[in-house]
């Protein structure tokens, strides 16, 4: 089991965060998640694995300074 | 703590005016030749007009200087506001203060935005704005006590010449046992020795017990100040209070604070951090995307940056609340406690080092090759003590290292520095001569534009290539982003109103990200939008950052997520429940369209203001050299035969680069073409009368400089 922005979703061996996303309605908008304190960008969400237990955050847009 | 020995010139006092509704009614004007003081009411129509803030800085400076005013002569004016909502306690970011004047480094208007304390207790003090003019002996220091309603003005002596202790000197001096009432505009030894000084601008830690600053960093202001001969400008006001602004709906107020402040708690945790650790999340999500600049914007990445990022400064903040205004839930002004530099005038002492932030990061580290976070830190420190931009210091260093390693410059040049980058003890000395005004840093400090001509003229250097790499336009160093493959950034660079900084428009994930602007028109309305809403900001007294770096969990399904129409409509309600006037969020844009346009025309007067004046470096559009190109062939590759239909069989990547270059410069110009015919100019880049006419700045005079342009009705 992980958490995405509190929500509960199931984990399964492998998952990557590309996967996850594919579960989640509008989430195109998404370019960054953190995952477990650590940013994740899009350019990386197909090779990123999520382990178990962990706590995603879906960030929004970039804004910038 | 430093001995201070002030000799009083003068005192003048006043009856400070009830605040109402968000405005004091009345500006200072100080004469520092004479030591005298004026002070000017505020009328509706400047309100209404100018609204606050940066607009009242303008219209205040447009009657100072003269179209031949230059930086250095008397009549040039340091203008200082906060705006009908500064120092709103409660309402996240509302303590900004917005500086202006006739840059050193661009020879026209200059602004820059700036969070402590001294804008709102201006204000409080009685005084919406205030204009500082003329030039003294060194060491003039000013006192605004809005308590004991008097200005005195000093002659000084033995103070500290560092912005660092300076600041601690005289909050510890003015502050008569209570530091927090006091906040301190200063600039230091750099800024008097370069054209690239900033303004450090103080807010008082209560807890930590010391001293705190922010940095007015862009286009010299600093140095105009020393250049007055001015020490310090010092504000004194007592508590504050959602009451001393004195709003006309403070139930409405306190209710929109609450439901922003709450949101800001709530979400930032979950979403940017910004209160644990400020914007250096930035680093690693901008090299990840290839827009961090490295090596003088050669590279958008390196493997280092995760050395600099987040990750390592996270540890290094020393933690408790850092809200460089009262109440503010952002809280993202982070700082190292007890950081001991390893080289220049502290070295082996404990400091504070307020920073650093993203734009510090990358301009005084990877964009100089540089992956050290101590070294940063270092350069953060000193250029804060001795009063110099970061951004400017950064990107300077950077184009010097570029040209020492392309063989433009040599050793000779540099008084024996190997100005390779990535060489962190280079750059300290270089900053540390940039202080003391001595050596090879004291060309560095007068800005590449002046740099580009002295290597040309004095060491042969190649002039062209140094238009191609040294990153600046209008005369001001870029901020610290890639633009290479956005084109709406170069347009958000090249087209605002100072110089490429980004505070006008940060449209590169927008645009290169999200895809959500594709078409030219498209690209020209949210270069017309957010510019607008950027610049509304400012003119209120309050930052950006809460408005669109934490955003609601639903503004993702919203018709158009990028502008945070929630957020937008809170501030609306905020703007209509200090100042009483009805506000929706389309009047937050003709607010702004007023101000914007009178500060380009006021380019104009200065001499600047064209077409050719939006003009930027081939660095910020696309590859220069075949070393840039090939370490991003594929792309290149494909842009070129995919969507452009170019068949590059056989070229040499040399050939490649030239008919991109092409492509892209043409883009560039197409860009600008349809961004002017959206905000109302002409094709040269000139507001017609029609747009002066609809936005009220039709004045005689701005008329005068119209026509003086070839632009009549």
């Amino acid at each position: 089991m992980i958490t995405v922005d509190g929500h509960d979703y199931d984990w399964w061996k492998g998952m990557t965060v590309a996967a996850l996303l594919t579960q989640i309605d509008n989430s195109g908008y998404c370019a960054v998640v953190r995952l477990n304190d650590r940013y994740v960008s899009r350019p990386n969400f197909e090779t990123t694995l999520i382990p178990d237990h962990a706590e995603i955050f879906l960030l929004p847009m970039i804004a910038g300074g | 703590m430093a001995v201070v020995q002030l000799k009083e010139v003068k005192t003048i006092e006043y009856k400070r005016p009830d605040i109402e509704k968000g405005y004091a009614g009345q500006t200072l004007a100080l004469d520092i030749s004479k030591s005298s003081v004026a002070i000017k009411p505020v009328d509706d129509k400047m309100k209404k007009t100018f609204i606050g803030g940066k607009g009242f800085d303008l219209w205040l400076m447009w009657h100072a200087v003269k179209g031949t005013t230059q930086w250095h002569d008397p009549e040039n004016t340091i203008c200082i506001a906060s705006g009908p909502m500064g120092g709103t306690p409660g309402y996240p970011g509302s303590g900004k203060s917005i500086v202006t004047a006739i840059s050193p480094t661009t020879g026209s208007v200059m602004d820059s935005n700036v969070g402590g304390y001294f804008g709102p207790y201006l204000k409080f003090a009685g005084f919406d704005a205030m204009e500082i003019t003329g030039k003294t002996a060194p060491g003039a220091v000013v006192l605004i006590d809005g308590i004991d309603q008097k200005i005195q003005i000093f002659d000084s002596e033995g103070l500290p010449e560092d912005g660092y202790a300076l600041s601690a000197a005289l909050t510890e001096h003015f502050g008569q046992g209570k530091p927090r009432t006091i906040s301190v505009v200063s600039a230091g030894p750099g800024a008097e020795n370069t054209l690239i000084g900033c303004l450090n601008f103080t807010w008082y830690d209560a807890k930590r017990k010391i001293v705190r600053y922010k940095q007015a960093g862009r286009g010299g202001i600093g140095t105009v100040f020393a250049d007055k001969g001015i020490k310090a400008i010092v504000a004194r006001w007592d508590t504050v209070s959602m009451s001393t602004n004195a709003p006309a709906d403070k139930d409405t107020l306190k209710k929109v604070a609450r439901l922003y402040s709450r949101e800001m708690v709530e979400l930032d945790p979950k979403q940017n951090e910004m209160a644990r650790v400020g914007t250096t999340h930035l680093v690693p999500i901008m090299n990840d995307f290839d827009l961090l600049p490295t090596n003088n914007y050669r590279f958008g990445s390196d493997p280092r940056a995760s050395l600099i990022g987040k990750d390592v400064f996270q540890h290094l903040f020393d933690p408790g609340f850092d809200g460089c205004w009262m109440g503010c839930t952002v809280a993202c002004s982070h700082g190292v406690r007890d950081f001991v530099p390893f080289t220049g005038p502290y070295k082996g002492e404990k400091v504070f080092v307020d920073g650093p932030e993203y734009e510090t990061i990358a301009g005084c580290g990877s964009n100089m090759g540089i992956f050290d976070p101590y070294t940063i830190l270092e350069i953060n420190f000193y250029c804060d003590a001795y009063g110099l931009d970061t951004i400017s210091v950064g990107t300077g260093i950077a184009f010097v290292m570029e040209c020492f390693e392309m063989g433009l410059i040599n050793e000779t040049h540099t008084d024996g520095l190997l100005l390779n980058f990535g060489n962190r003890m280079a750059a300290l000395e270089i900053v540390h001569q940039m202080g003391r005004g001595e050596g090879f840093g004291k060309i560095v400090g007068q800005g590449i534009r002046r740099m580009k001509k002295i290597f040309a003229e004095q060491y042969s250097a190649d002039a062209a290539i140094m238009q191609d790499i040294g990153m600046e336009s209008k005369g001001l160093e870029f901020s610290e982003y890639m633009t290479k493959e956005s084109l709406a950034q170069q347009g958000g660079y090249g087209l605002a109103l100072k110089g490429p900084q980004h505070d006008e428009a940060w449209l590169i994930f927008l645009d290169m990200v999200h895809n959500f602007m594709p078409t030219f028109e498209q690209k020209a309305e949210a270069l017309h939008w957010f510019p607008m809403f950027r610049t509304w900001f400012g003119l209120c007294g309050l930052c950006k950052l809460p408005w669109n770096d934490i955003v609601p969990e639903d503004n993702k399904d919203t018709m158009e997520p990028a502008k945070v129409m929630k957020h937008v409509n809170w501030y609306a309600q905020y703007f209509t429940s200090v100042t009483g006037q009805e506000a929706a969020p389309d009047d937050l844009i003709s607010m702004s369209e007023g101000v914007y346009n009178f500060q380009r025309i006021f380019n104009l007067k200065m001499g600047f203001g064209r077409r050719e004046h939006d003009a930027i470096p081939y660095r910020a559009v696309g590859p220069v050299t075949s070393e840039e190109y090939e370490s991003r062939r594929e792309r290149y590759d494909g842009q070129l035969s995919e969507k452009h239909g170019v068949d590059i069989k056989g070229k040499s990547t040399v050939e490649k680069v030239a008919v991109l270059r092409k492509i892209r410069e043409d883009q560039y110009e197409k860009l600008k073409t349809a961004v002017y015919e959206r905000r109302g100019w002409t094709r040269d880049g000139i507001p017609t009368v029609a747009t002066a006419r609809r936005l009220g700045i039709d004045f005689p005079e701005v008329l005068a400089v119209l026509k003086a342009n070839g632009v009549e009705v």
